[in-house]
C-alpha cells in the first residue's frame, strides 16, 4: 500500500478540504476532560489525537432517541419518522469502534432487517486514525490492533510531524482525490502498547466462560456495582433499547420513539406483577459480560467486545470487564490444574 | 462467519410499524380478561401458527405481546384473550367493537404441529397460559382426524377465574377430548378437583410412546410440572414449553427478552424442552 | 371526551418553588386548562363536598393538622398525585429527621414551642396512598406535564426507575466525577433528562433513589472521591432521610 503524507499543519486544511465533498463528522472538544463526535463547523477543532469519545459512532446509525412513528390521536393515523442515510464522512475513528459497527450492522441485517438503520448506514466515508492505548484499551485482546484498516476508506496512522494517510478503496480516493498528499517514504511505525490486556485468546473464552456461569466474581462484582448501567449505555456494541410514546400537551398526538436501553437496569427483564427475571446485580453483570464474550461470539466466532475500555473508564465503581474476565480465566485454569 | 461481509438476509422492512385492525367483538371473559375478534385491513389472513403472538399497540400508550387465541384453522379474524394488568391492558379493556389498534406480527416460534401430528396431544396449561393453548386446542379439534387423543389439563387460581368456561363445557362432553380442571381455592358453589395442577398429571391415562406435551403457564409453573411429567416416564424429547419474558420488539432486536444466548422473541415463546436444558435462566 | 377531569391543587409545608414552576407553564396553560377543570387553587379547605379526579398536592406533612387535611384529600380524590421532593420523599425537610424531635421544636419555634405541635417531615406516602408521584426539586415542567398528559388521557403515568447516570450518558454529558466533583446521580432515579449535571452542577439526589439501591456500594464510591464515610451518609441523606430510614429497617 502506498503510504501518502499528511503534514500536521495540514490537517485543518485537509478537513477544510473535505468538508466540501460531504458533511464531516469528527472528535472535538466537549468538556474540560472530554472529546465527542460533531459535525464539524470549524475545521480547526477537529480532534485527532484523543482516547475516547463517551459515545461512539453508534449514535448516528442507531441515536439515543430515535423517533419510530409520529401519530393523531383523533383519526389514529400514524407516519413513519423520515429516515434518512447519514451520507457523511466520519473522520478520526478509531480500529474498534469501526469493529463495533460491524457488530451492530449484524444485529440490524440478520433475522428481521430493519430499515431505520441499514438507510441510516449509508453514504458513510470513513477515515480512520490509528490511537495510542491508555489505561483501559484492550482492543488488542480481541484482535483489533491501533493502526489496524479493516473498514476503512482511508486511515490516517500517527507519525513523526503528521499523519500517514493509506487510501484504501474507492470511495477514499474520491474522498481525497484532488487534495495534494505527497508520497512518503516513512515506514507505517509500530503500533502503541496495550497497558491492558486479556489472557486467552477469544477461542479458548467461549469455553472458560461457558465454566464460568457459576463463578463468585459475579456476586463479588455485585457488591460493588450500583447498578446505574452507564456500562451498557457508553458500549458502542450495546444495542438494546425501549420504546415509550409521547404524547403532545394538546393530547392530539405523539411519537412513538426507541430509547437506548442497557441489562443493567433492573427493570429491563421487569414485567407487570412486578417480576423482574434477573432481579439480581451478579445475575445482570454476568449477563453483560456473557453477551460481550459468549452468548454472541458463539453464534457468531466474534467476541462482541471490541476493547474500547469505555465500561471500564466511565465506572464510577470503577469495575473493570477486563478483571472480571481475567479472573475467570485463572480460575478456570486453577481448576483445570487441580482437576489432572 | 465474516462480519464485514454481511449482506441483510431480507430485504429491510419498518419493523416497528403497526397495520392498524379493527375490534370485531369484545367478550368479557373473567373480572380481568377480556377476549377480543380483531379484523386485520382488507379482510387479511393473519397466517399464523398456535403460539406465536402479535405486539398490539395503543396510540399513546404502549405495545405489548399478546398471544394469538385462535386456531389458524378459523380464517378472517382471530382472537386474543388479554388480562388487565398494567397500563396497556387497562386501556384495552375499555376498547368497543369498531375501535382501532395496531397489529404487528405474527411472531415467533409457535407450537411445531408438525410434530404433534398422529400423536396424542396432552396440553397443559395453568392460568392465562389457556389463551395460546386454545388456538392448538382448537387446531387438534377441527383437524381431528390427523391427531390421536386429545387430553387437556387446566388449573385456575379459583373458580371465578376459570376462562372459556363455555368452551370447557363442550370438551367436557366431547368424547375425543380428555378434559381434566382443577382450581387452587374453590368457592363453596364450586364441585370440581381443588389443587394445584400438577394433581391431575398422575391420574392421566398416558399412552407415553404416543404422547407430545406442550406447557404454557406462569413461571412458577414449570419446575413443577415437569417434575410430574417426568414422574410419569415422559421422556423430555416429547416436551414443549412455552415461556414468557419482557418484550418490546418481537423481531430480535431490543434485548429484552433474552435468555442465556436465546432470543424468546424469535426461537420461542414455544420451546422444545431439551433444548432449555442449556438455558440456566430458562426455568 | 367525556366531562373534563376535576382538578384540585393542594400544598403543604414546602418552598413552593414546584408551584411557582406550575404557574409558569405560560404558553402550556391555556392548552392544560382545555382539557380540565380547576376547582380548587390554593384555597383552604372548607367543607364543601366534591370529588377531585385528580389531587395535585405538594409538600410534606409535619404538623397533625397536615395529617387531618390529608387524609380528607386522600378522601376525596381519585387520584392522589405527591408533586414535588417534599411531598414524594419528604424532601430537604426530611433532613430535620435525624434531629431529636425536641430540638428541632427548639430551633424553630423557640420558647414557643409548645403552642406549634411539630412531627418528623413526612412524605404523603407515610400517610395516605399516594398514586403517582412527580419527583424533583424543584419538579421539572417536562416530567409533571407527562404526567398531566397521561391522567388526561386516562392512563397511569409511568415513573422513570433508572439512574441519572443513563441520561447524561445519552446526552453524552462529561461525567461530574470525570470533572472532580462528587454525584449522587448514579442511584438517584431519572427522569429529569440530567437536568443539573447538564448545567455544570452534581446531582443532590432530589429525586429519591433507584429502587434497591446498592447503598453499600454508592458509600464506597463517594468515600473512593473523597468524601468520609460520615460526610457521604449526609450527602445521601439531603432529600432521602425518611427512604433511607425505611430501608434500613
Ligand atoms: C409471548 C408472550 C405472550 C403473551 N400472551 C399474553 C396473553 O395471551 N394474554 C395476556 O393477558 N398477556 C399475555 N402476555 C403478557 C403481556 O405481554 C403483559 O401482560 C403486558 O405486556 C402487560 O402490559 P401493560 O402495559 O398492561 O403492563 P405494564 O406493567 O404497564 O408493562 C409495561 C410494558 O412492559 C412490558 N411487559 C410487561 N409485562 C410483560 C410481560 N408479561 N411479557 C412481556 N412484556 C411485558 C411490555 O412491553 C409492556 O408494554 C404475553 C407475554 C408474552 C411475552
Ligand atoms: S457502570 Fe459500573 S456501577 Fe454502573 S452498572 Fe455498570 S458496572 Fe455497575
Ligand atoms: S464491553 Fe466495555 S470494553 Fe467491550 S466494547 Fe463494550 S464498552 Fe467497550
Ligand atoms: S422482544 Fe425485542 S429482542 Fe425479543
Amino acid at each position: 500500500m502506498e503510504l501518502k503524507f499528511l503534514a500536521s499543519d495540514r490537517v485543518e486544511a485537509f478537513v477544510s478540504y473535505i468538508m466540501q465533498k460531504k458533511t464531516v463528522y469528527a472528535p472535538q472538544r466537549a468538556g474540560k476532560h472530554s472529546v465527542a463526535l460533531k459535525k464539524v463547523a470549524d475545521p480547526g477543532a477537529v480532534v485527532l489525537d484523543y482516547a475516547r469519545t463517551m459515545q461512539s459512532v453508534k449514535k448516528f446509525f442507531l441515536p439515543p432517541r430515535d423517533e419510530l412513528l409520529q401519530f393523531n390521536l383523533a383519526d389514529q393515523s400514524f407516519a413513519p419518522a423520515e429516515v434518512k442515510p447519514l451520507d457523511a464522512v466520519l473522520l478520526g475513528i478509531h480500529s474498534y469502534d469501526r469493529a463495533a459497527i460491524d457488530r451492530l450492522d449484524y444485529n440490524f441485517s440478520q433475522g428481521h432487517a430493519e430499515r431505520n438503520y441499514l438507510t441510516r448506514r449509508e453514504g458513510v466515508v470513513w477515515v480512520g486514525v490509528s490511537f495510542e492505548p491508555d489505561e483501559f484499551h484492550f482492543s488488542g485482546s480481541v484482535g483489533i490492533r491501533p493502526h489496524d484498516t479493516e473498514g476503512f476508506d482511508v486511515f490516517l496512522t500517527r507519525a513523526r510531524d503528521g499523519y500517514l494517510v493509506e487510501v484504501l478503496t474507492n470511495a477514499g480516493r474520491e474522498l481525497t482525490a484532488g487534495f495534494d498528499l505527497p508520497a512518503t517514504d516513512q515506514a507505517k511505525p509500530q503500533p502503541g502498547h496495550f497497558h491492558q490486556h486479556i489472557f486467552l485468546p477469544q477461542a479458548k473464552l467461549n469455553e472458560v466462560m461457558g465454566a464460568s456461569y457459576n463463578n463468585p466474581v459475579w456476586e463479588e462484582t455485585a457488591e460493588k456495582c450500583v447498578g446505574c448501567g452507564s456500562c451498557n449505555i457508553v458500549c458502542p456494541t450495546c444495542y438494546c433499547f425501549n420504546v415509550e410514546e409521547n404524547v403532545d400537551i394538546k393530547v392530539s398526538g405523539g411519537t412513538r420513539e426507541r430509547i437506548w436501553d442497557g441489562c443493567m437496569l433492573r427493570e429491563f427483564t421487569e414485567v407487570a406483577g412486578g417480576e423482574v427475571f434477573r432481579g439480581g446485580l451478579a445475575e445482570r453483570q454476568r449477563h453483560r459480560v456473557m453477551r460481550k464474550f459468549k452468548y454472541l461470539s458463539d453464534k457468531t466466532g466474534h467476541p462482541w467486545c471490541v476493547g474500547c475500555g469505555r465500561c471500564t473508564a466511565y465506572c464510577t465503581a470503577g469495575i473493570s470487564i477486563v478483571s472480571i474476565v481475567n479472573r475467570c480465566i485463572s480460575d478456570y485454569e486453577k481448576h483445570a490444574a487441580t482437576a489432572v | 462467519m465474516k462480519l464485514n461481509e454481511l449482506v441483510p438476509q431480507q430485504d429491510p422492512v419498518d419493523l416497528y410499524l403497526p397495520v392498524m385492525s379493527e375490534i370485531r367483538d369484545v367478550r368479557p371473559l373473567t373480572d380481568l380478561e377480556t377476549l377480543y375478534t380483531v379484523a386485520l385491513p382488507d379482510g387479511r389472513d393473519l397466517g399464523h401458527q398456535p403460539g406465536q403472538f402479535v405486539e398490539v399497540s395503543l396510540f399513546g400508550v404502549g405495545e405489548a405481546p399478546f398471544s394469538i387465541s385462535s386456531s389458524p384453522t378459523r380464517k378472517g379474524v382471530f382472537e386474543l384473550g388479554i388480562r388487565k394488568v398494567g397500563l396497556l391492558t387497562e386501556k384495552l379493556a375499555e376498547l368497543k367493537p369498531g375501535d382501532k389498534v395496531g397489529i404487528r406480527g405474527p411472531f415467533g416460534h409457535g407450537i411445531p404441529v408438525e410434530k404433534f401430528r398422529g400423536k396424542d396431544v396432552l396440553i397443559v396449561a395453568g392460568g392465562i397460559g389457556l389463551v395460546p393453548m386454545r388456538s392448538m386446542i382448537n387446531y387438534v379439534l377441527d383437524r381431528r382426524d390427523e391427531f390421536g387423543r386429545l387430553i387437556i389439563c387446566y388449573g385456575s387460581r379459583s373458580d371465578k377465574e376459570l376462562l372459556f368456561t363455555d368452551e370447557m363445557e363442550s370438551w367436557r362432553r366431547d368424547p375425543g377430548v380428555d378434559f381434566h380442571v382443577t382450581v387452587d381455592r374453590g368457592s363453596p358453589e364450586w364441585e370440581g378437583n381443588t389443587g394445584v395442577i400438577t394433581t391431575l398429571i398422575p391420574g392421566l391415562e398416558l399412552d407415553l410412546g404416543k404422547t407430545v406435551c406442550c406447557v404454557c403457564g406462569p413461571p412458577v409453573m414449570y419446575r413443577f410440572v415437569l417434575l410430574a411429567l417426568k414422574s410419569r416416564g415422559l421422556p423430555d424429547k416429547s416436551i414443549y414449553m412455552s415461556l414468557e419474558r419482557r418484550m418490546k420488539c418481537g423481531v430480535g432486536k431490543c434485548g429484552h427478552c433474552q435468555i442465556n444466548h436465546s432470543y424468546v422473541c424469535q426461537d420461542g415463546p414455544v420451546y422444545h424442552y431439551p433444548d432449555l436444558k442449556s438455558l440456566e435462566e430458562a426455568l | 371526551m367525556a366531562a373534563k377531569p376535576r382538578v384540585a391543587i393542594f400544598d403543604f409545608t414546602g418552598c413552593e418553588g414546584c408551584e411557582l414552576n406550575q404557574l409558569n407553564f405560560e404558553n402550556q396553560l391555556l392548552d392544560m386548562l382545555e382539557h380540565v377543570d380547576i376547582v380548587e387553587w390554593r384555597e383552604a379547605m372548607d367543607d364543601r363536598p366534591g370529588e377531585y379526579d385528580i389531587a395535585f398536592v405538594e409538600g410534606s406533612l409535619s404538623t397533625p393538622d397536615c395529617i387531618k387535611r390529608i387524609n380528607e384529600i386522600r378522601r376525596r380524590a381519585k387520584v392522589l398525585v405527591a408533586v414535588g421532593a417534599c411531598a414524594v420523599q419528604g424532601g430537604i425537610n426530611g433532613m430535620k429527621n435525624t434531629q431529636p424531635i425536641e430540638e428541632v421544636r427548639e430551633e424553630v419555634y423557640g420558647k414557643d414551642k409548645y403552642l406549634f405541635p411539630t412531627l418528623p417531615a413526612l412524605p404523603l406516602s407515610a400517610v395516605v396512598k399516594v398514586d403517582v408521584n412527580v419527583r424533583g426539586c424543584p419538579m421539572t415542567q417536562m416530567e409533571f406535564l407527562k404526567v398531566f398528559t397521561a391522567l388526561v388521557m386516562g392512563k397511569k403515568p409511568v415513573e422513570p426507575t433508572s439512574a441519572v447516570c443513563v441520561e447524561c450518558k445519552l446526552k453524552e454529558n462529561e461525567c461530574v466525577y470525570e470533572k472532580g466533583m462528587i454525584c449522587l446521580g448514579p442511584v438517584t432515579r431519572g427522569g429529569c433528562d440530567a437536568h443539573c449535571p447538564s448545567f455544570g452542577q452534581y446531582c443532590t439526589g432530589c429525586r429519591g433513589m433507584v429502587p434497591e439501591p446498592n447503598l453499600k456500594a454508592m458509600e464506597e464510591i463517594l468515600v473512593k472521591h473523597g468524601l468520609s464515610v460520615n460526610e457521604a451518609w449526609k450527602r445521601l441523606h439531603l432529600y432521602n432521610t425518611h427512604e433511607l430510614e425505611g430501608l434500613k429497617s
